[in-house]
């Protein structure tokens, strides 16, 4: 291509016409912040991790479960809070461990997937803590209503009312949509913002090896 | 990390930097854009460091982390470049024996160039390097054959940007 050539011509006279930057500053940029996609998703991927880590711990149940008396229920749910605790745990293993592979010195496109694979990881943990959320939501909802003696007036009240039973479904349905919200802000703010080029140059990549 | 360590980077980044240079000419517009990508990439640089060994020219190892950082690290979207902008880019552009069209293909190219995305630039600027078609592929992570099949492909693309 002739106009190729023209460009590389041009391309390399003008090779050092760059205005040249002092040691000096340079030496003041390596003490600088970056400000690249990756720290920022370590910083939304920790944010995410505390809110909802916090958020399945304060859905707390252990006071209304002691004073029901059915220590089957109680046993169930301390199994399952060390399952949590280890999950937890496995988590934050693979995290690490694929955000160390981050790696600028090696091929773009094994960055990209490695970016990409770390991300997931976070994903994964947020569904699966949504999941859980919306489970214990649910499960805790039925169980105090059934079994918390406090409740029994209600109950009553529901036998006699058709209306309360919609009122309490209606928070429990806008308690999960809630959630559903804070998930979705993240979503959209990492895929829609932080990683849609990094997407679009990933699948560009893939494209020319198929 | 060492001041030894320090010293020695910024000396060899100093004596390398055009090379940071070129990459923000292809991928930023405006000079704030350019200063901002230099020093996402310096910084980028400085941190991959410690494990740089030396098995490689510090100059092919900058090439490597500049244009990852350009490609998938850079967080700033304002990328595409308006013509105003581009006159900008040419401001360098005083040769004595002036060829008007040259000039005029030279111009129009840039201009082409600037609107292939951010893979397709990798390529170009590698083929403006002189780089071979398998450091290209290496850089990128595709193979060889590959690499010039999408290089004859943008060469095709940028034919067509210029004689639409």
């Amino acid at each position: 291509m002739k106009e190729l050539d023209l460009l590389k011509k041009d391309w390399k006279k003008n090779e050092n016409s760059f205005e040249q930057i002092s040691e000096k500053d340079i030496y003041k940029m390596i003490h600088k912040k970056s400000s690249s996609i990756v720290r920022w998703i370590l910083i939304i991927s920790i944010l995410e991790v505390l809110l909802w880590t916090f958020s399945n711990l304060f859905i707390n149940t252990d006071d209304v479960l002691k004073r029901m008396n059915h220590p089957e229920i109680v046993l169930i749910l301390e199994y399952l809070t060390y399952i949590n605790y280890i999950i937890v745990l496995i988590f934050i293993f693979v995290f690490y461990k694929n955000y160390r592979t981050i790696s600028t010195t090696v091929a773009t496109k094994s960055l990209m997937g490695a970016i990409l694979k770390t991300r997931k990881t976070v994903q994964y943990y947020v569904w699966y803590n949504l999941g859980m959320i919306i489970v214990s939501t649910i499960l805790s909802f039925f169980v105090g209503f059934v079994y918390n003696p406090d409740m029994a007036f209600l109950r009553e009240k529901l036998a006699a009312n058709g209306k309360t039973m919609l009122v309490s479904a209606g928070i429990l349905i806008l308690i999960i949509l809630g959630f559903f919200g804070i998930f979705w802000c993240f979503y959209r703010l990492l895929y829609g913002t932080l990683l849609r080029r990094l997407y679009a140059n990933y699948k560009e990549l893939k494209k020319i090896d198929i | 990390m060492s001041e030894n360590l320090e010293q020695s980077f910024v000396v060899q980044l100093q004596a390398n930097q055009n090379i940071i240079h070129k990459i923000c000419r292809l991928y930023t517009a405006g000079e704030d854009a350019h200063k901002d990508l230099f020093q996402e990439i310096t910084i980028q640089l400085w941190k991959a460091y410690p494990k740089f060994r030396g098995d490689s020219k510090f100059s092919t190892w900058t090439y490597r982390v500049a244009l990852n950082t350009a490609i998938t690290l850079y967080r700033k979207t304002k990328r595409t470049i308006s013509t105003v902008e581009y006159e900008s880019h040419q401001h360098f552009v005083k040769d004595v024996d002036y060829n008007y069209e040259e000039e005029e293909q030279i111009k129009l190219m840039y201009k082409a160039v600037y609107q292939l995305n951010d893979i397709e630039k990798a390529l170009v600027f590698m083929y403006l390097e002189d780089k071979d078609y398998q450091e290209i592929a290496e850089t990128l992570g595709i193979s060889e054959v590959n690499a010039r099949v999408k290089m004859n492909r943008i060469k095709g693309k940028l034919k067509k940007i210029l004689n639409p």
